[in-house]
């Protein structure tokens, strides 16, 4: 069992996810918030991500998908290569790709995503981790 | 209209008509399937994101001439993501 766990950022749960830049194949990492309320298991989208990143990293395009809330329209989804190194993750997953992403972040990782692993505090209030 | 505007206008509609009748034909060969297109072309039907990324790909290594479908879902369903934004 493998477990991963990031300090708070602005008092909120983050999670760090490495992609690859497409032009050279360098790591590029994400700091996520870790939003359970984003999206549900069945929504077919596991990460929000600003799109010009989506692009930088090669996406394969999907179609899009429809959101409302905090956004509010229809976003364009990829297909994305993502890994957590520390926990031996290594995915294809779908991305929805946004104009914008809540400062500090760059990005949110949704509840499909977080509800992939064991995820939580573990016992230290000022960390969230995942556990594989 | 560019040649790669013209494939991605391609890809597409391809997409919207496969999955149309995934959604009306049960027995559609599409229904619930990963559906992969390059360049116009359906180049693979698969259960799994990983192999429809590699698969993908392999076939054509730029993106912006591929695109793919979870065929039978549908795409107007609205997803609420609450707050954070």
């Amino acid at each position: 069992m493998h477990r991963e766990e990031w300090p708070l950022r602005q008092g909120r749960p983050c999670v760090q996810i490495v992609l690859a830049l497409v032009l050279n194949g360098h790591p590029f990492p994400r700091i996520l918030l870790a939003d359970t309320g984003a999206g549900s298991q069945t929504s077919g989208f596991e990460l929000i991500l600003d799109e010009h990143d989506c692009v930088l990293c090669g996406g394969n395009p999907l179609a899009p998908v429809t959101l409302g809330g905090a956004y509010i329209g229809s976003f364009p989804t990829y297909l994305l290569p993502v890994q957590i190194p520390a926990l031996g993750f290594a995915m294809n997953l779908r991305v929805v790709g946004v104009p914008s992403v809540p400062a500090p972040f760059d990005g949110l990782a949704c509840f499909s995503f977080l509800n992939r692993f064991h995820y939580g505090n573990f016992g230290n209030s000022a960390s969230f981790g995942l556990e594989s | 209209m560019s040649v790669a505007e013209d494939v991605q206008t391609l890809n597409r509609e391809l997409a919207r008509r496969i999955n149309q009748e995934a959604r009306s034909n049960s027995q559609s060969p599409y229904a619930n399937k990963l559906v992969g297109i390059a360049n116009g072309q359906v180049v693979v039907v698969t259960e799994n994101w990983d192999d429809l990324a590699q698969s993908l790909r392999k076939v054509e290594p730029n993106p912006a001439r591929t695109f793919a479908i979870e065929a039978s879902r549908d795409y107007d369903e609205v997803h609420e993501i609450w707050g954070s934004a």
